[in-house]
Parts: C-alpha cells; sequence; structure tokens
C-alpha cells in the first residue's frame, strides 16, 4: 500500500524552478529518507506536497486520497518553525496543540486527549518540562516538543524536516529512539536528513534528490556510491567523497 | 477636471501672496527634512516611531508652554521653548519605546502603541487644563493636532529653517556612524561603536525633523512625512546617499506642490492634501521604478513562469515514455 | 439610571469589548496596525454618516470598518510585494485614508459636524448623553435603561466574546505557529481578516467614545500589562478583563474629577499602570536573581549567561 506519492511535481520560487517533474512515493511501513545537496529541493518537496508551498505543476495523494480528506493522519515536524517563542503557553499545551486537529469545533481537549500528550511527552523524555514557558527551553529540548505535538497528532504518516539539526546528544537519541517505535508500530516517516553516514541507521528507504529524483528505493538499492556521486555532482575521478558502507548491510529490516 | 484647472490660481499671483509663500516654503522645508532623515527611520524597519514622536511632540509643546506661562512667566509662544518642550518629550517616547522592548517580551509594536497613547493621552489632559485656564497666548494650540500651513511666520519658517538645517548636519557629520549602525548593528557595536549613543543622535535628528513639522502639519498626519518619501525615494535607488537625498527632494517637493493645490483649490486643508500628493508619488514609484516596478515585474513573471511550464511538460513528456517508473534519471536535466 | 453610572458602565463596557481581541492583537505583533484601523475609519464614518444620518448605526459601523479593513489589506499587499521595509506599509496607507476623512469633514460633505478634537480623542460623556427608554405601561416616567451607547457596545463586547469563544483555538494555533495552524488545515489568512474585520468594529464602535488615538489603549495596554504578569493565555485573558475594567473605572474618575475628557484620563491611567506594573516586574525578577545566585554559589556571575541561568 502507497502511504503517500506525488507525480510531476515542479516548484519555483519566483522564476527559479527548485523542484523540475519529481514522482515520488512512500510504501507503507517505511521509513523514507531524502538526501541530497543543499538546495536540492528536500525541505521544498515535502512543503509542497503537504500544500505549505504551492508547486507550479503536479499533484500529490495520500492514503489514495488528497490531503484535504486525510490531514488528521499527517503530522509534520518543520525544520525551522515559524513559532513565536514569547507565546504565553507551556510545553504540555504545545504538545496538546497535536489534538486540535481531530477535535471538532468547540470541542475541548478532554482527559482522552491529556492521556494522548502525556505519553507522547514521556516518549520524547519532556515530561518534567511540562510546566515550562516554551522559550526557556534549549533547541533540542524544543525540538523534541515539536516531535511530542507531531506524537500527540497521532498520524500514521510523519513528515520531519532535518530533526537532527543542532540538537544535543541526548534529545538525538530520544528521536531515534522515537523513529524505531514508529516503525515498529508500522507507521510511515518520510524524514529529510543531511548526514549521509547515519542514514543507514534508521533509513529503510532513501530518496536521492537534486531538483530530479535521482534514484529511489530501498537503502541497498538507491543509497549506492554511484548515485550519490550523481546526485551530489561528483566527477568519477575525485577522492574522498562519501562511500555508503554496504557490505555491512541493512542494519534495519525494509518493511514488507 | 477642466473646471478645477481653470480655478487654479496661478503661479505668479500665488507668490505674491505673503501668506501663500511662507506655506509654500514652510512646508516644503519641513517635507525636505523630513524626507531626509526619514530614510535611516525606514532602513532601521522603525518606520512608526515616526508617530509615536509626533504624538509626544503634543504633552511636550503644551508642557513647554504651562511651564513658560506659569513658571518662568515668559512669552508662551516662544517657538524655541515650545519646539525645545517637544524634542524633549519625543526622545523621552523615543526612549521609553526602545527600553520597554529591551526590557520586556513585548515587541516593538506594542511598545510604541502603549508609549503613543499614554504620552498623547497626557497631551489632550494638559490641553484642557489650558482651554480651562486664563493664559496669555494660549490661541493656536488647537493647531497641533491638524496643523495649519496658513499660520506659518517669517520667525517659523526661520526657525524652521536652521533647526532642520542643524539636524541635516548632524546627520551628515554622523553619516559614518548612522549608516553603520542601521546597516548592521552588531557590527558597529564589534568595531568599538556605543550604540546606544549613535542611536540617540539618530532619533534626535529625526525628533527634530517631526517637531519642525507637526504645527504646520498636525501631529496625526506627520507621520507621512517621514515614511512616504524613503518608501518612494527607495524604489528608484540603489545607495543610501542617492536615497536620502531623492527622499529629501520628494518630501520637499511633494510637499510644496500639496500646499500649492490646497491653497490654489481653496478651502482644502494644507496638511491632508500633502499626505495625498506624497501618496500620489509612492504609488507611482511602485508603478514605475524601473527594474522594481510591480507592473513590469508581474508581466515578467508571469511570462517566466509560462516559459518554464512549457519547458517542464517537455521534459516530462521526455521521460515518461521510456521510464515509467518512479527513478527517473537527472542527467538529462543538467 | 443616573448619568454618572450610565458613563461609567459604557467605559467600562467599551475598556472591556476593545481589550479582549486586544489580547491577539499584542500577541500577534499588530499593534500598530490598530493605529492605522483608527484614523483610516474616519472617512468610513462620513460615507457611513452621509448614508445613514446616524452616528449610532450599526450599519454605519459596518460600512466604516471595511475602511479599517483597507488598512489590514493594503498593508498585507504592500508587505507581500517585497519593495517596502520593515513596518513601513503600516504608515503609508492610514494618514492617506485619513485626509480624505479629513478633507471631507472640513468640505462639509454630508452635513456631518464632527469636532476635530471629538475625532480624536472621542467624548464619552456626549456618546452616552442619549438614553435608551421604553414606555412602559403603568408608569408615568418611561423606563430608563441608560444610554444607547452602553447597548452598542454591550453588542460589540458579545459578538467578540462570541469569536473569541469559536475561534479561541484556531487563533492561538495562527499566533503561535502559523505554518503548523496551515498543515492542520485552518485556513490562516480567512481567519486573519475575520479577527482584523472584528477588530475594525469593535475601533468604529468605540470611535464615538475614545477616538481615533485614544482606542489605541483601550485595545493595547491592558493585553500588554497582562503579558507582563503571565506566560498563561488563559490567564493573561482573566488579567487582561480585570485590568480594563479596573482601569476604565480608575480612569474615568480620575477625569471626571479632574474635569477632564474621559478617554485621555483612561488612557494615562492604562499608561501608569502599564509604567508601574514594569517596575514591579523588573525589581522583583532582579530581586529573584540576586538570591537564587547567592543561594547557589554565593557568588557574583562573570557574564550574563551565567546571571540567566542562575
Amino acid at each position: 500500500m502507497i502511504a503517500c506519492q506525488t507525480s510531476g511535481l515542479s516548484v519555483a520560487y519566483h522564476t527559479e524552478p527548485v523542484l523540475r517533474n519529481v514522482d515520488f512515493s512512500v510504501s507503507a511501513g517505511a521509513v523514507m529518507g531524502i538526501v541530497g545537496p543543499n538546495g536540492a529541493g528536500k525541505s521544498t518537496l515535502i512543503k509542497a506536497m503537504l500544500g505549505l508551498v504551492t508547486p507550479l505543476t503536479g499533484t500529490s495523494e495520500f492514503f489514495g486520497q488528497s490531503l484535504s480528506r486525510v490531514r488528521q493522519r499527517v503530522g509534520y515536524m518543520p525544520q525551522f518553525t515559524s513559532v513565536d517563542w514569547d507565546f504565553p503557553t507551556t510545553v504540555r499545551d504545545v504538545v496538546l496543540m497535536g489534538t486540535y486537529g481531530r477535535l471538532g469545533w468547540l470541542r475541548r481537549p478532554g482527559r482522552a486527549e491529556k492521556e494522548t500528550a502525556a505519553t507522547a511527552m514521556a516518549q520524547t523524555g519532556i515530561t518534567d518540562l511540562a510546566r515550562r514557558q516554551i522559550g526557556e527551553l534549549s533547541g533540542g529540548q524544543r525540538q523534541r516538543v515539536f516531535l511530542a505535538r507531531a506524537l500527540a497528532q497521532e498520524p500514521d504518516l510523519f513528515f520531519m524536516d532535518e530533526p537532527f539539526q543542532g540538537i544535543d546528544a541526548k534529545s538525538q537519541r530520544a528521536i531515534v529512539s522515537v523513529l524505531h517505535r514508529l516503525r515498529q508500530a508500522g507507521k510511515t516517516v518520510v524524514i529529510v536528513h543531511h548526514d549521509l553516514a547515519t542514514v543507514q541507521d534508521f533509513c529503510t528507504h532513501v530518496t536521492l534528490l537534486n531538483q530530479t529524483v535521482v534514484s529511489c528505493g530501498p537503502v541497498d538499492e538507491a543509497f549506492t556510491s554511484e548515485h550519490l556521486r550523481h546526485a551530489y555532482r561528483v566527477g568519477d575521478t575525485e577522492q574522498g567523497f562519501f562511500e555508503p558502507d554496504n557490505s555491512r548491510g541493512p542494519r534495519v529490516e525494509v518493511a514488507p | 477636471m477642466s473646471d478645477v484647472l481653470g480655478a487654479l490660481m496661478g503661479p505668479g499671483a500665488f507668490f505674491d501672496d505673503h501668506t501663500f509663500r511662507m506655506a509654500f516654503f514652510g512646508t516644503a522645508v519641513i517635507g525636505l527634512v523630513a524626507g531626509a532623515l526619514g530614510s535611516f527611520a525606514y532602513l532601521r524597519k522603525q518606520s512608526l516611531i515616526s508617530d509615536v514622536i509626533s504624538h509626544s511632540a503634543l504633552p511636550g509643546t503644551l508642557g513647554a508652554f504651562l511651564l513658560a506661562v506659569v513658571v518662568l512667566e515668559v512669552d508662551g509662544r516662544n517657538m524655541a521653548v515650545l519646539m525645545l518642550g517637544a524634542v524633549v518629550a519625543g526622545t523621552l517616547a523615543v526612549g521609553l519605546a526602545q527600553y520597554v522592548t529591551r526590557a520586556t517580551k513585548l515587541s516593538i509594536d506594542a511598545a510604541m502603541a502603549i508609549t503613543l497613547s499614554l504620552f498623547f493621552g497626557a497631551g489632550m489632559l494638559l490641553m484642557r487644563i489650558i482651554s480651562n485656564g486664563a493664559y496669555p497666548g494660549k490661541g493656536g494650540i488647537q493647531d497641533y493636532l491638524f496643523g495649519n500651513a496658513s499660520v506659518i511666520t517669517k520667525a517659523d519658517l526661520i526657525a524652521s529653517i536652521s533647526v532642520g538645517t542643524a539636524a541635516l548636519v548632524l546627520m551628515v557629520v554622523f553619516w559614518k556612524e548612522i549608516t553603520l549602525r542601521t546597516f548592521d548593528p552588531d557590527h558597529s557595536t564589534v568595531l568599538g561603536f556605543h550604540a546606544r549613543a549613535i542611536d540617540a543622535l539618530m532619533f534626535i535628528t529625526i525628533v527634530i525633523a517631526i517637531v519642525i513639522g507637526v504645527k504646520a502639519v498636525g501631529l496625526v498626519l506627520m507621520v507621512a512625512f517621514v515614511v512616504t518619501p524613503p518608501s518612494a525615494a527607495r524604489q528608484w535607488t540603489r545607495t543610501l546617499p542617492a536615497m536620502v537625498v531623492l527622499s529629501g527632494i520628494i518630501g520637499g517637493l511633494g510637499s510644496g506642490l500639496g500646499a500649492y493645490l490646497s491653497i490654489a483649490v481653496g478651502g482644502v486643508p494644507t496638511g491632508p492634501l500633502i499626505v495625498l500628493t506624497l501618496f500620489a508619488f509612492l504609488v507611482l514609484s511602485l508603478l514605475l521604478a524601473p527594474g522594481r516596478s510591480l507592473i513590469t515585474r508581474a508581466r515578467g513573471r508571469t511570462r517566466h513562469r509560462r516559459i518554464l511550464l512549457r519547458q517542464l511538460v517537455a521534459e516530462r513528456e521526455a521521460h515518461i515514455e521510456p521510464q515509467g517508473s518512479t527513478t527517473l534519471p537527472g542527467a538529462g536535466q543538467s | 439610571m443616573s448619568f454618572l453610572l450610565g458613563a461609567t458602565l459604557v467605559a467600562v463596557t467599551m475598556a472591556m469589548a476593545c481589550a479582549l481581541p486586544g489580547v491577539f492583537v499584542v500577541l500577534r505583533k499588530n499593534s500598530m496596525l490598530v493605529d492605522g484601523i483608527g484614523h483610516a475609519v474616519l472617512p468610513g464614518i462620513v460615507i457611513g454618516y452621509a448614508i445613514t444620518q446616524d452616528l449610532g448605526s450599526p450599519w454605519l459601523i459596518l460600512g466604516a470598518a471595511l475602511a479599517g479593513l483597507v488598512v489590514v489589506l493594503g498593508n498585507e499587499y504592500l508587505t507581500r510585494t517585497g519593495l517596502l521595509a520593515g513596518d513601513s506599509p503600516q504608515g503609508l496607507v492610514f494618514p492617506a485614508l485619513f485626509s480624505i476623512g479629513v478633507i471631507m469633514v472640513t468640505a462639509d460633505f454630508a452635513n456631518i459636524h464632527l469636532d476635530t478634537h471629538a475625532v480624536l480623542v472621542g467624548d464619552l460623556n456626549l456618546a452616552s448623553f442619549q438614553q435608551l427608554t421604553i414606555e412602559a405601561p403603568g408608569r408615568s416616567p418611561n423606563l430608563d435603561l441608560g444610554p444607547v451607547y452602553l447597548y452598542v457596545m454591550l453588542a460589540v463586547l458579545l459578538v467578540n466574546v462570541a469569536f473569541l469563544a469559536a475561534f479561541y483555538r484556531q487563533l492561538k494555533l495562527t499566533t503561535f505557529d502559523p505554518q503548523f495552524a496551515r498543515t492542520l488545515g485552518i485556513r490562516s489568512g480567512a481567519l486573519n481578516t475575520g479577527f482584523m474585520f472584528l477588530v475594525s468594529i469593535t475601533v468604529t464602535a468605540a470611535f464615538n467614545g475614545a477616538g481615533a488615538i485614544l482606542v489605541i489603549a483601550l485595545i493595547v495596554a491592558p493585553p500588554a500589562t497582562a503579558y507582563l504578569l503571565t506566560d498563561r493565555l488563559p490567564v493573561m485573558i482573566g488579567l487582561t478583563v480585570g485590568i480594563a475594567g479596573a482601569g476604565a473605572v480608575g480612569g474615568f474618575w480620575a477625569a471626571y474629577a479632574a474635569n477632564a475628557a474621559t478617554s485621555a484620563g483612561m488612557s494615562v491611567f492604562y499608561g501608569v499602570v502599564f509604567l508601574l506594573v514594569l517596575a514591579a516586574t523588573r525589581a522583583a525578577r532582579a530581586r529573584r536573581r540576586r538570591s537564587s545566585l547567592q543561594r547557589t554559589t554565593g557568588t557574583r556571575p562573570t557574564t550574563p549567561e551565567q546571571a540567566l541561568i542562575g
């Protein structure tokens, strides 16, 4: 089953094309890493799929339907949040916001929602920060709060944009453990990632992107030295470029 | 339209009249100084501080008036005393707004709004005290609200020119420091310039520019004299000196033209007509300035997008035939 | 109802009706936009008066509020062009609209006789003058229900309460994290326009009592003061309403005693309360920091960062 797919997606900022005719699909249960050099359009791909950026051409589907029909099943953790850090709100309240989408009009978060939020906070290790104002946290703690908010939404499909960017080791471990837990629960994750060395640690699938899709598939097929050189536009003669260690085999089992 | 034009007074008759001459040159000086110095507020992205300053000029002026009449027992219409009061109050207001932003989590706009209403409220209380009491020379106090260009005297004009020149000289003398601080505040601190001293200097020049205008233009509309000319000038210029000069010219020219129109048409208040003239300058600049023009830009963007779209469709058709899978080689496009 | 009681009630209702949406105005950093709206509604009021011949007409209020919306949308458009820096778009549109309004007033358009003074500061006592009376059967003097203007402001207050209750979560989300709100499918553009229209309606309704400029004090000062005291949104809303009400009574009576314009008295009162709260919170924080430092290390901090951690 396909969790999400997009076809013929092109995005231009003003008149500068960032993505050209991208075809991309993720099967349910996969942890799909989106990898590519700076300016490859990794974040733009996610944003265009989620309707945060208006694409020039192309369509996206989630679970075979348009996004507006299945919004509750799709979670998103942005790289740079548009958050107002001085906003008078606590960590618990922010995590609870994840449940707002499924509450309709006028209904207030009840016990079930509060329990969901508490579980999400426990999984990301921020339970003891619950009563803090959101601006009082460190970068890694903030990142975990937004992961917890995405978890509280209880989506089947997660989009994460560079969740490991500039955070401390403890937060990094917390996020990796959440990723493993999600995979075990059969959730689908699309994760923008820039560290080639750790891609194989938690991704089952990889998309190499540089304005267009260079390769897309299970890690051992798509994440090859040849594709990488292509995606990063590195010549064959240049030495010292990253070589994926495919000899050790995938460290995670590819989901069926 | 031709009726209106026919009713217009010719420039010859206009400049023969003393009052009209004063109104024209008085507002032109105000527009020139405010336009030139407003550029820095514009580039500091704090244009609206000018609105706070002009409103705080009211309690400053009225406070100085009361002080002069009651305590010092001098003529309350003394231009120098009133200006000094307005400059002190304006500087205090800027300082308060900046302090509130620094000391609390409130953003600059809320700090400005509170400062503005506090000072203006105080001004309205003082105005009530003055109009209830029997103070000599209290006539004309009302003019500060909406301005009255027809009461500009030769002494007012000389005062505006000399004080305005002083502000412009300050700007030229400290050009390097002010520019550096405006462009890159942190870098200027690293280089060892005292940030708050430069800020104070810069804002005082803007306060002066506003204070000389309030009586003729009114405190409500003064904001347009500080914000509109730089916004228009920025569209045509790429360097700071050019922007400051053009902004001054637009301010001076627009104000003079507006004053001329208001008197020539007759019965139309000067301040509002100047504001509308400046606004027309801005609209023309946004529509016509080369390179930034809204019209040519929108056209160019539509054309480029159409070309890009055609390209993308062609690329897609070329690849969909042989591949048809989710994997597309990227080599063909680059 | 005695005139004084009626006018006090008007002041309190008006203050609460303004301060409630003010919470989100302050949090969205739109405070100076309210200044623009306050001025821009003038031509709307003049044109509305030409049509309705009644300054208290709800149609006039709705129509004039559209003029306020011109400032909001004009600001958004000018910002989006990317041609103008900082807050200048907010300062470009409203002076032009206000100028049109002033020209219309001075040209005696529609025979509207607005005291230029009243345009800026309003006149609460004058606004409260017209009393709502109902002929009650069997009672010789008609039943006096207080100023008509009280009911106008009460209606605005109720509309504001209803809007905030219905859209509380959406407003909170779009203010706190607009991008996340969009992923949840909240139409933040429409919500923002709707909210600013409501602010515009509130400003127009308060125009008679508070004028173009002092309405800013009513909208911004109470929530800004409350913001200094708490970092919980529900608490902030509660404090805002409390401060608005208490400040209205205090300001009204101070102005009455000093024989000054009510709205001017109220705005100075709010400003002073803000400064007092600011000074108190600064002092309290400095004391807390000192004592906790002494407790943990017994030494003075060497860097500002260490001081913050303490």
